[in-house]
């Protein structure tokens, strides 16, 4: 009986913690390779492109999902880039769709897959105030299809404008929101400016 | 060292399969406890134009969203749309016109002139396809059973509001709550941080005899304020940015936002003592509003755009039978809807419809640029109408109280929206007051309005 129960208790913790390493089998598969540069950037194919992180987590200062339809890390400690969870956060899913380069001077079209782990160079607060070649400010009320809402500590993109004057909005805010779009009055919002991507091409 | 015996070695095997079976086991329970899977899919978005005026053109556009291809191209899509003039009868099928411009939807159909401009206005729903893989998708969900349904405003009351002068708001008449930040009984729960932003209360409902529910769902409870005091319910809720309502009877009714552990959104009803009844799933993706409706509680939902009932006479409903029942505007007592649609940066238009024609119509314009609409209901011979103006950096809500001669009564009201809460749960109708849910540093408040008195 003392050796069944020592050896499971081993046992237990050995196989426990090989099962936890699964959940980080989608970050073994992140890579760093290079982004394919394209002459294109059409809103619908954002839409796609931001539709599809959809369930797959957030991550602070993340950008690496893997579109199983869940978050392969769901209890990672917030605010810790090192947890290697899974999902962008607001910023770093914003700059995969909008295909920006992570040089903040260029704005040509760069496509990221969703496994190339790049948050980008920007803040939120970049965002809001257009810093960076590829971003500019526009007026919320003119903002449409794929531009953004950004505050200081967020940003979201428009998916589209709705019946009741509110927006749904593709967003990555918090770790317990995970990545889906939401219903958002941000456009209304004095806290929120309007923000685009440069040379939409449809 | 002792060489050990056969049942050691026997013991000790059984503890290794035992041990790693119970280990992969654990291991899945807290798996199991995750996310529900659930796949995005193909998807869609529409904007319906629910009322249209005499002689306009219309042209039903839609977004087609696939899955991503490693091209990064869009979406290789198709699809028809089912129309008719008036609101029964056989539809007519029209293909989408792929357009090179994705801006306002990449696919779309121009409708003859003698279907937009019918004086029973149109119906219709789209099946559209993913050319890649061959699926569809059909908005709204319900099809030809619940379609989208146009109506024609007519004898139109013009209201021309120019521009907004920000600072003149109206003072309540009474605070009818005031609560510091915190967890104690009449405390309001705040959640997150200077970084990240904060998020109060998310939703409150008012009874008919003026009982205020508050979803302080950062601690997990529905408090009420009553002459008698105030009492704490618990819940079992996320936490998330959820909507609230107070059924006739003392049903609690919270819509869930999706998050990390649910990606899709549910509405969950609780008995007045804060134990479960139900959980449903809404049959849309994503939910603007959550009230209660003469038969139970209704949503209004994206992509469909539409309101659907998610429970009629106290149980729920399927998503199937919620997509089979929907409808263009908030349903009240008496088979009365009300229809809003806000177009473009500075117009409103609103119908009062009984079945599928409208009674009584607005059409509000602004220089100002309108936000979104806060609450429209039916307030004895009127309607009253809550909505947002805003600039780059100022807002304030308008009220609006009308008849068919214009507006009756409209006022200014302050914006306290320090701390975050459900996108359209700012404010509530009862009797004859207008409350509002508002949040400053130091606390949460709801504040009332009386309508009765023009001003």
């Amino acid at each position: 009986m003392k050796a069944f129960l020592v050896t499971f208790g081993v046992a237990v913790v050995l196989a426990g913690a090989a099962s936890a390493q699964a959940y980080h089998r989608f970050w073994a598969n992140c890579d760093y390779g290079a982004p394919t540069f394209m002459t294109t950037i059409t809103r619908d194919a954002a839409q796609s492109y931001a539709n599809a992180a959809r369930y797959e987590g957030y991550q602070w200062g993340g950008g690496c999902w893997n579109y199983d339809d869940s978050d392969s890390y769901p209890n990672d400690a917030p605010g810790d880039p090192s947890a290697h969870g899974e999902g962008g956060d607001c910023s770093g899913l914003t700059f995969k769709t909008w295909r920006e380069s992570t040089d903040d001077w260029r704005d040509g079209r760069y496509y990221w897959r969703a496994l190339r782990n790049v948050h980008g160079p920007y803040t939120a607060g970049d965002f809001k105030n257009g810093f960076g070649a590829p971003n500019h400010v526009v007026g919320k009320s003119t903002a449409g299809v794929m531009d953004a809402f950004a505050s200081s500590t967020h940003i979201g993109m428009i998916f589209m404008r709705s019946l009741y004057g509110g927006d749904q909005i593709v967003e990555a805010k918090c770790e317990a929101c995970g990545t889906n779009i939401f219903y958002r009055t941000y456009r209304s919002d004095p806290s929120y400016g309007g923000v685009a991507r440069w040379g939409w091409t449809g | 060292m002792r060489r050990p015996g056969t049942r050691s070695l026997a013991g000790g095997a059984a503890g290794i399969i035992a041990g790693v079976i119970g280990g992969i086991a654990l291991s899945s329970v807290s798996a199991a406890s995750g996310p529900a899977r659930a796949a995005p899919g193909l998807d869609a978005v529409h904007v319906p134009p629910v009322l249209t005026r005499p002689g306009e053109p219309v042209t039903l556009r839609y977004a087609i969203v696939c899955a991503p291809s490693d091209d990064g191209e869009p979406c290789d899509g198709a699809g028809s749309v089912h129309v008719r003039a008036g609101q029964s009868g056989a539809f007519e099928e029209l293909a989408l016109k792929r357009g090179e411009d994705s801006s306002e939807g990449r696919y779309s159909a121009d409708l003859p002139p003698e279907i937009a401009s019918s004086r029973a206005g149109f119906s219709y729903y789209a099946i559209l396809r993913d050319r890649s893989d061959g699926a569809t998708i059909t908005v709204p969900a319900g099809g030809a059973d619940a379609p989208q349904r146009s109506v024609p405003l007519r004898n139109v009351t013009e209201i021309a509001l120019g521009a907004h002068v920000f600072g003149h708001d109206r003072a309540p008449d009474t605070r009818v709550v005031a609560a510091a930040w915190g967890s104690g009984v009449g405390e309001a729960g705040l959640a997150g941080s200077r970084e990240l932003g904060f998020v109060g209360p998310s939703s409150f409902d008012v009874a008919a005899d003026g009982t205020v529910a508050l979803l302080d769902q950062v601690n997990g409870r529905v408090q009420r304020w009553t002459p008698a005091g105030i009492k704490a319910t618990n819940v079992e809720v996320s936490g998330g940015l959820a909507d609230f309502a107070l059924e006739p009877g003392g049903v609690l009714d919270v819509l869930e936002p999706p998050s990390r552990t649910t990606p899709a959104p549910v509405l969950r009803s609780f008995r007045g003592d804060g134990t479960p009844r139900w959980a449903q799933r809404l049959s849309d993706r994503t939910w603007a509003k959550l009230a209660a409706g003469p038969t139970g509680p209704v949503v209004q939902q994206q992509p469909s755009e539409q309101w659907l009932p998610v429970s009629e006479h106290g149980a729920a409903l399927a998503r199937a039978e919620q997509a089979g029942d929907g409808r263009p505007g908030r349903p009240f007592a008496g088979g009365r809807e009300v229809v809003v649609e806000r177009v473009g940066v500075g117009e409103l238009r609103l119908a009062e419809l009984s079945g599928d024609v409208a009674l009584r119509s607005w059409r509000i314009t602004s220089t100002t640029p309108l936000g979104e609409v806060q609450l429209a209901e039916p307030h004895g011979s009127h309607l009253v109408v809550v909505m947002k103006t805003y600039t780059e950096d100022r807002s304030e809500y308008r009220v609006f109280v009308l008849d068919r001669s214009g507006l009756v009564n409209s006022f200014a009201v302050e914006s306290l929206e320090w701390a975050e809460s459900a996108p359209l749960a700012r404010f509530r109708l009862a009797g004859s007051s207008l409350y509002r849910l508002g949040s400053t540093r130091t606390g949460l408040s709801v504040d009332r309005f009386d309508l009765e008195v023009p001003r």
